[in-house]
């Protein structure tokens, strides 16, 4: 872990001391010792920021959409871990990047810490957590701790995850991670395949009572680019109501999740953006597995394809009679 | 000073129950939300700060203004029609009826009914606030309430008016506090009818208002005693010690208008994603948007919160959007709560929680913008503002903030 943090500060260091780029995007240490947030470093002392390890959950190519990016024109380098360098293939695939102004680092990943199973388990804010190897440590101001075992604090994606390398980069920080071979596979969606339409029915309207229509999920979403053209946002015609209750919540998240199938690896950012805890990633995991059901696509994998839903494919094997 | 068994708790809020809706933070889902309570909720108390204010209970996310109906005026003319159609439009109010429909002649052709909202709002109790949520409310009641001769809100003043706020002090505050920061404090009772201090066994009750006067009447109150308000004022004292003061309050305002220009707000705004998490937990951001929904003939006129991050926040009806740039839509959020509130209401429009530091989903920290920003030494680096727009500070001069090339050209249509 520390060798990648080491490769990556060299990289950002190099890129900028050789004027190939104006700013390098990583991730870096947060208001407390438990915090880890997006860093735009400029010159070489910012880039001793940079920070690599498993809080570091961040997709960062949520800052190279449309208006995010400032100036428009500047040339970026970025820190990408597998799940994240699939929005970037979207977005190049749909051309909404240029690819000659990005440095893309890509970093092999071993998995992504849920900090909610973390501070579940105390009652007290946690201010710091540290990793080392396979334990985490996690402490609240008063001197609680609790240790765990890392592989059972990780999200829930990446017991699924079949791509921990990136998809595209210009440099690799440090070796790359076995690859599980095979089939796509669903855990996450057993439980909720397993529910009757009334069970689903009640569970979907539980958690979307909770929604406030913060745009947390559209924004921190690199494929939802939309702005202020958004479906979400029309206020005349009002497509989506203002009445924040579980119908128009409901439907403001169904125009979200089918408007970037096909362009969503579901990299839980959404998810892990929500104030309130609704289950993002669980329900565009099951569009993506209809979209893999349907159509055998997996979004954001090679940068010469077409997202599924953008093409029109005489041998689509759906529709095939 | 009285005191209240812990054991008692919910009996007390069951006697509130009687003569008002109770609301208090309870743990669902791992979450700890302010919920409407009935008997058997269990009040979380442990967790210091409830995921999002209690703000939707006097300043609903979304309420309903008036309802509307078009009729032809061929229908309208029709002997009956409009007499059928004004007592369906009040009986679908809800409560008693609605108010009286008022008849207006409209465009091409029709006449448009509305009836007004039940401005009657439901007693409520809410128990459980902790100061900062509390001065949230005395902060907003400025804008609300007719402060200065500006607008008054009937809409807010009748929950306002008909709500009991029951403050319970800190125990232990969180690092992201910083009530102390903004002239409050963790045992602070502004806004608080009765404030409740734990101690060992329950908690020692004071009152600040004729409202909480009558809640300390309820016969489970006990004779409080010296060591228990000895251990109340001591918890206290222990939790102001762990607030820090992360910025100086004197220079904020002065400040602010002094680095309206500056570069630095594009750097400060960088990991922003522009959404509106901070402005919806958040216990006194008040902005809101005015909407019809209109289904055929037939529609209602809602009010519902809107967000300063939101990049149509300031669309303009030509299409022209001052605040298209990120930086400049969170210069205003800053500027709004520090500078120009203040100016105009003689209040602070933040209460210190911490929250929009905790939920925002790249934890832009409030203290840090501040402390940057807020300094009187003045961040002019790389512009040259030549000062226009900065003196009253509310001109749209937001264009020259960050993200010019780009996003400036789309902002500067003129029809």
């Amino acid at each position: 872990m520390s060798d990648r943090q080491a490769i990556i500060r060299e990289l950002a260091r190099e890129a900028l001391a050789e004027g190939r780029i104006d700013c390098f995007v990583g991730w870096g240490p947060g208001y407390d010792g438990s915090q880890v947030i997006p860093v735009f470093a400029k010159d070489a002392a910012e880039v001793e920021e940079l920070q690599w390890n498993p809080l570091c959950h961040h997709n960062l190519t949520m800052f190279l959409k449309r208006k995010m990016a400032e100036p428009a024109d500047a040339r970026i380098g970025v820190c990408v871990k597998g799940c994240d360098s699939r929005t970037l293939v979207a977005l190049l695939q749909e051309g909404l990047v240029d690819r000659e102004r990005l440095y893309i680092v890509g970093v092999p990943c071993d998995g992504v810490i849920d900090r909610r199973k973390i501070d579940r388990e105390f009652a007290a804010e946690v201010v710091e957590v540290g990793v080392n190897g396979d334990t985490v440590v996690a402490r609240t101001a008063a001197g609680a701790e609790k240790h765990f075992d890392r592989p059972a604090l990780l999200l829930d994606q990446c017991a699924a995850c079949r791509f921990p390398n990136p998809r595209v980069a210009d440099d690799i920080a440090g070796d790359t991670v076995p690859e599980p071979e095979g089939e796509p596979v669903w855990p996450a969606l057993e439980e909720f395949e397993s529910l009757s339409p009334a069970e689903k029915d009640g569970l979907l309207a539980a958690v979307f009572s909770s929604c406030i229509r913060c745009f947390a999920c559209i924004h921190a979403c690199p494929v939802c680019y939309c702005w202020d053209q958004c479906v979400n946002r029309s206020r005349t015609p009002a497509l989506v109501g203002q009445r924040v209750e579980t119908p128009e919540n409901l439907m403001f998240q169904l125009v979200h999740i089918f408007h970037v199938a096909g362009r969503c690896p579901s990299c839980g950012a959404c998810d892990r953006a929500c104030p309130v805890e609704i289950p993002l990633y669980l329900l565009h995991q099951k569009m993506n597995k209809e979209l893999y059901d349907m159509l055998g696509f997996e979004a954001g994998v090679n940068v010469d394809d077409r997202p599924a839903l953008q093409a029109f494919n005489l041998d689509d094997p759906f529709g095939q009679g | 000073m009285k005191f209240l068994k812990e054991s008692d708790l919910p009996a007390f809020l069951e006697h509130l129950s009687g003569e008002a809706a109770v609301v208090a933070p309870a743990k669902v889902d791992g979450m700890v939300r302010f919920l409407p309570w009935s008997p058997g909720t269990e009040v979380e108390l442990e967790a210091l700060l409830a995921r999002q204010s209690a703000k939707e209970f006097i300043f609903p996310q979304w309420e309903t203004f008036l309802k509307f109906r078009y009729l032809m005026v061929c229908d309208a003319k029709r002997p009956g029609t409009t007499e059928d159609a004004k007592m369906e439009l009040r009986l679908s109010e809800e409560g008693e009826g609605g108010g009286e429909v008022v008849a207006v002649p409209a465009p091409a052709a029709h006449e448009l009914l509305m009836v007004g909202a039940e401005q009657q709002a439901v007693s409520q109790v809410i128990f459980g606030l902790r100061p900062c949520d509390a001065r949230g409310f005395v902060q907003m009641d400025r804008v609300f309430g007719g402060y200065g001769g500006f607008y008054f809100d009937p809409y807010y003043h009748a929950r306002r008016s008909v709500a009991t706020l029951l403050v319970v002090s800190c125990h232990e505050p969180r690092s992201t506090c910083f009530c102390r920061g903004v002239g409050g404090g963790p045992a602070d009772a502004e806004g608080a009818d009765v404030l409740f201090t734990r101690v060992p066994e329950g908690f020692v009750a004071q009152a600040f208002s004729d409202k909480g006067a009558a809640v300390l009447q309820y016969p489970g109150f006990e004779e409080v005693s010296e060591p228990q308000v000895a251990a109340a004022e001591q918890s206290k004292a222990r939790a102001e010690e762990m607030v820090s003061v992360p910025f100086e309050l004197e220079s904020l305002r002065e400040g602010l208008r002094a680095n309206f220009e500056s570069a630095d707000w594009q750097e400060l705004s960088r990991r922003c994603i522009s959404c509106g998490t901070c402005t919806y937990v958040c216990p006194n951001c008040y902005c809101f948007n005015v909407t019809d929904e209109v289904v055929e003939t037939q529609g209602e006129r809602l009010r519902s919160w809107d967000n300063c991050f939101n990049p149509s926040y300031t669309l303009e009806a030509s299409g022209h959007n001052p605040r298209d740039a990120k930086p400049s839509r969170f210069r205003n959020r800053f500027n709004h709560k520090f500078w120009y509130y203040p100016e105009k209401y003689d209040s602070l429009l933040c209460s210190g929680c911490g929250r929009c530091i905790t939920y925002c989903p790249t934890r832009i920290d409030i203290r840090e913008v501040l402390s940057v920003m807020g300094g009187n030494e003045t961040r002019a680096a790389g512009q040259a503002a030549g000062g226009a727009g900065a003196a009253d500070g509310q001109v749209a001069a937001d264009a020259k903030v960050g993200g010019d090339a780009a996003d400036g050209e789309e902002s500067q249509h003129g029809r």
